[in-house]
């Protein structure tokens, strides 16, 4: 990824931006976030396979965001939340660039976020096969069977909240389970309130998540809570057609149009 | 420390029937913060008022629960009376005790557990109520009328009789609605133009009324007193301010093969056309649909033909937006088509017809010139079947209700018929005769006495055609169901009445409800009939329900008075049940992160973006801003806020969790 090298340099020399995100070499053979201030620091990013963690986690965090204007290695899941912050007004042009990282591990730079939108939006969203059986293994428990599939997957998590910091959708300052003037949601980690969580998670990424799996691949303890997004991703496929991240179009689960399928009220 | 007062009505009996008022008061007393309980017989009663009036001034409450009936009901009278003993009238709380509890349940001590149960979390709530202010905003003195038929006409005039502006839209050419199209009255027999058009002309010359025909509802923001009002004014492909109204382009367009509307099918006119002699405007439009210019490129003669060149091919549909402080909806109703029968035919006998059709048959404007003649081959006919209830009443064609106006119109039908053809023979077949009104049961009889109509009271299974008569199988259940075969010369069916189309289209754009028939509803049966449960949009005529022609001018004038109350104040209060978005200390400012998720979940387009700048005019943050004008309180915004950042101020999330757990926790 000497391209990658070489234009951060650039980017970084003429202060077009003042920080570049990207991957490093990490411990046990893992990759780390990198944000790379000065032009000499850019030989330190690389990429490879093993960068899947989500850097767009980064873009809204305020220690970022005030260094000034940011340009960010974008796999193609990183662009997606792009476009998705965008639409939700927490990224524009004047503060993000985008290197892009298509498919082909080839890059490509961006002039603005309308052009990363319409790279997007040539690929589709897919669940992979794996996953796709599982949820159809879900689908067909019977009721009582699932509630004690989730309770038993979801009663070890201890409520480290990995999920929630390596989601890239998950910016919010105060997130709904630190709300405590009331607590709605408890924040011990039993049975019933970690479910709530989780199923107030999935809740709140519904129309949001673009499947990158970050939260999966950052739980400790191996969790598939993804699950339940890609589950979420699913019923939004089947109620409002295909789901693409897109900065100008209404939210899927804040508007509403006359012809909105209600079957749901059964 | 808070010091409450409890008080439990018992509504004459329909509380204390079923409910221990005087151990709900007394539990209520055993309540932390509780200082002062006391149950008593009538509540919004004076004594009542003033036990609630003196205990706020002699213990000195914070907070009031007044156990009683529905908040819908009393709590303007209870917030009134702790608003003149000095207490905030947000302070005060209503547990309904009769319609959630007393009316719904046996008598016995699960009533009245429940009971308290429903003061306790009331009692909870209370504590963290605080004190609010009415909102005051002002009032747009204009009025929107949609629809132009009797009831339209009616209330625009009426406001516009108060001096305030009314503009009226009407989706037709022309106004006068279904009223243009009748022959005769019911039960005066008075011709239905000549009382109406004088009307019409009126709506036209008025001063403070803007007609815009040819115009539909694009879409409505806002609320009572200030609503913003898009109005779609389709083409007319017409320069109306050059256009004298002479008529050449009319009958100079050779496209003249197109059913008339305005004679339900029976008649034809051409693409550029002016519905009827006496329409307001008496203007052409060019039917887009079947114009050969539109349609294939080429003609342009009425433009050739046009004296002022008034023809604009060009002219495109224009959007006029307007402000308006309440809106009377008036878009009428209509009826369903003989196709709807398949024992009746399907809509295939060309004889057999709808009560609408009959209506310009009988009309000197019709297509007949007022001469009863068969749309089939044109002869007069000498037996002719009226039949009531078709579709009305008959709940397997999923209409259950009765259309009201098809009795008196029937036999109105009946008589004209009979006026006019001396030689020939009527039947009505009925289910029941209903005329109730002034003069109406005096009118039915003298169709059946004076002009011999023959009423059979029975229903018609089956009608079809044989050797160019209309074979019509009924049954006469006054004479054990005699079955009976009329051979008629021509069918005309009641049809039953229906909501217009579009109807929940456009409800849906007013944010009204409407009921299973798509009938707009009002708020109230009884007390609220022309209001709905939007405020400052009143229901005028058969858009609420099918209604003659009395009964819709009535109504409309009745909305036309709520608009003149409305309008007679400068400004509006509003409840302070509104959402607000929280501030905090820097640097959050705000909870609020600004994805403005908020924003598209309105349905009231009342979230706005607000932007947090420094002194140097930096900005900091943006966040959400509810507008208080604008705001309803749905609280659709505070399910959405994934950050819980927004409250409904007396409905904050405290008070609803506190709610909760005063239900779950034991006492």
């Amino acid at each position: 990824m000497d391209d990658l090298r070489k234009r951060a340099k650039e980017l970084l020399e003429t202060s077009a931006v003042k920080v570049v995100i990207g991957y490093e070499q990490g411990t046990a053979n893992k990759t780390r976030a990198l944000f790379v201030e000065k032009a000499e620091d850019a030989d330190c990013l690389i990429f490879d396979s093993r960068c899947v963690q989500n850097l767009a986690t980064y873009v809204t965090k305020r220690e970022v965001k005030d260094k000034g204007k940011m340009a960010i290695t974008a796999t193609l899941p990183v662009m997606r939340s792009i476009i998705q912050l965008a639409s939700e007004f927490q990224v524009n042009d004047n503060n993000l660039l985008v290197l892009g990282i298509t498919p082909e591990s080839k890059l490509v730079e961006f002039k603005n976020l309308s052009e990363v939108e319409t790279f997007v939006h040539q690929y589709q969203i897919e669940i992979d096969a794996k996953n796709k059986e599982m949820l159809d293994k879900i689908a067909k428990m019977t009721q009582a069977e699932r509630w004690k599939f989730w309770i038993d997957e979801l009663s070890p998590c201890f409520k480290c909240y990995a999920c929630r910091a390596a989601c890239p959708m998950c910016y919010c300052h105060r997130c709904t389970v630190d709300f405590n003037q009331p607590q709605w949601i408890p924040v011990p980690s039993h049975e019933l309130g970690n479910l709530e969580w989780h199923i107030m998670r999935a809740i709140h990424l519904t129309g949001r998540c673009i499947d990158c799996d970050a939260c999966y691949n950052a739980c400790p303890l191996a969790i598939p809570i993804n699950l339940l997004t890609k589950r979420m991703l699913e019923d939004v496929k089947i109620n409002f057609g295909s789901y693409q991240p897109s900065i100008k179009a209404d939210h899927l689960m804040s508007t509403y149009k006359p012809d909105d399928k209600e079957n749901f009220i059964q | 420390m808070s010091k409450i007062g409890v008080f439990v009505c018992h509504c004459g009996e329909n509380i204390s029937a079923t409910v221990d008022c005087a151990k709900v008061a007394e539990t209520a007393s055993k309540y932390d913060g509780v200082a002062f309980s006391v149950d008593y017989k009538y509540m919004c009663s004076d004594p009542g008022q003033s036990l609630i009036k003196s205990a706020i001034a002699e213990k000195g409450l914070t907070g009031v629960v007044v156990a009683a009936c529905s908040p819908r009901m009393h709590e303007p009278t209870f917030r009134k009376a702790c608003a003149e003993a000095g207490l905030n009238p947000y302070m005060c709380e209503m547990a309904n005790l009769r319609e959630h509890c007393s009316w719904v349940h046996e008598k016995g001590e699960a009533t009245t557990e429940k009971a308290t149960d429903l003061v306790r979390i009331l009692v909870e709530k209370v504590k963290y109520n605080q004190s609010l202010n009415e909102i005051r905003v002002p009032v747009t003195k204009t009025a929107l009328v949609i629809g132009g038929g009797i009831a339209g006409i009616q209330a625009s005039l009426d406001i516009a009789n108060t001096g305030h502006k009314v503009i009226l839209i009407e989706k037709d050419p022309s106004i006068g609605g279904h009223m243009s199209q009748l022959s005769e009255t019911f039960p005066t027999l008075d011709c239905s133009q000549c009382i109406l058009t004088p009307r019409m002309v009126e709506v036209a010359q008025h001063p403070n009324i803007t007609l815009y025909t040819y115009a539909e509802l694009e879409s409505l923001e806002g609320f009572i007193g200030n609503f913003k009002a898009k109005i779609r004014r389709k083409s007319k492909s017409l320069d109306e301010k050059l256009c004298t109204g002479c008529g050449l382009c009319t009958t100079k367009c050779p496209t003249k093969k197109i059913p008339s509307e305005f004679n339900e099918g029976l008649g034809n006119r051409p693409a550029i056309y002016v519905p009827f002699p006496q329409a307001v405007p008496n203007k052409p439009v060019i039917d887009r649909i079947h114009c050969t210019y539109y349609t294939k490129g080429k003609c342009r003669i009425c433009e050739k033909v046009c004296p002022t060149q008034a023809i604009r091919f060009d002219q495109e549909d224009q959007i006029v937006e307007v402000e308006v402080g309440a809106l009377v909806i008036a878009t009428g109703f209509n009826i369903k088509q003989t196709d709807f029968f398949p024992e009746y035919g399907y809509g295939k006998y060309p004889d057999v017809i709808t009560g609408l059709q009959f209506e310009r048959l009988a009309s000197a404007s019709g297509p007949t010139l007022g001469e009863i003649r068969r749309p089939s081959d044109g002869k007069i006919p000498e037996k002719i079947v009226f039949l009531a209830c078709a579709g009305s009443r008959d709940p397997a064609k999923g209409i259950p209700y009765c259309s009201k106006i098809c009795c008196m119109y029937i036999a109105k039908h009946a008589m004209l018929y009979q006026h006019k053809v001396h030689s020939g023979k009527s039947y009505v077949f009925y289910m029941d005769i209903r005329a109730g009104g002034k003069m109406y049961e005096e009118f039915v009889r003298r169709a059946i006495e004076d002009d011999g109509v023959n009423y059979i009271r029975g229903r018609v299974s089956k009608i079809y055609e044989k050797n160019g008569k209309l074979i019509v199988n009924g049954a006469d259940t006054l004479l054990g169901a005699m079955p009976i075969e009329i051979e008629a010369d021509m069918v005309v069916l009641a049809t039953a009445g229906i909501a217009n189309d579009g109807a929940e289209e456009l409800a849906q754009k007013l944010h009204i409800s409407y009921d299973p028939y798509r009938f707009f509803a009002e708020a109230h049966p009884k007390l609220k009939p022309v209001e709905t449960n939007t405020a400052g949009i009143f229901l005028a005529g058969a858009c609420q329900a099918p209604r003659d022609i009395p009964e819709s001018v009535s109504m409309a004038s009745g909305a036309a008075v709520k608009v003149a109350c409305l309008f007679s104040q400068d400004e509006l209060t509003r409840e302070p049940i509104i959402a607000v978005v929280n501030r905090q200390a820097p640097p959050a400012y705000s909870s609020c992160v600004g994805c403005f998720l908020c924003v598209s979940a309105c349905p009231y387009q009342a979230i706005e973006k607000e932007e947090i700048r420094n002194r140097n005019g930096e900005l900091i943050k943006s966040i959400a801003k509810v507008n208080p004008g604008l705001c309803q309180g749905c609280g659709t915004c505070v399910a959405f806020c994934r950050t819980k950042s927004i409250d409904i101020q007396g409905y904050t999330h405290e008070q609803m969790y506190t709610e909760v757990l005063a239900l779950l926790n034991e006492y």
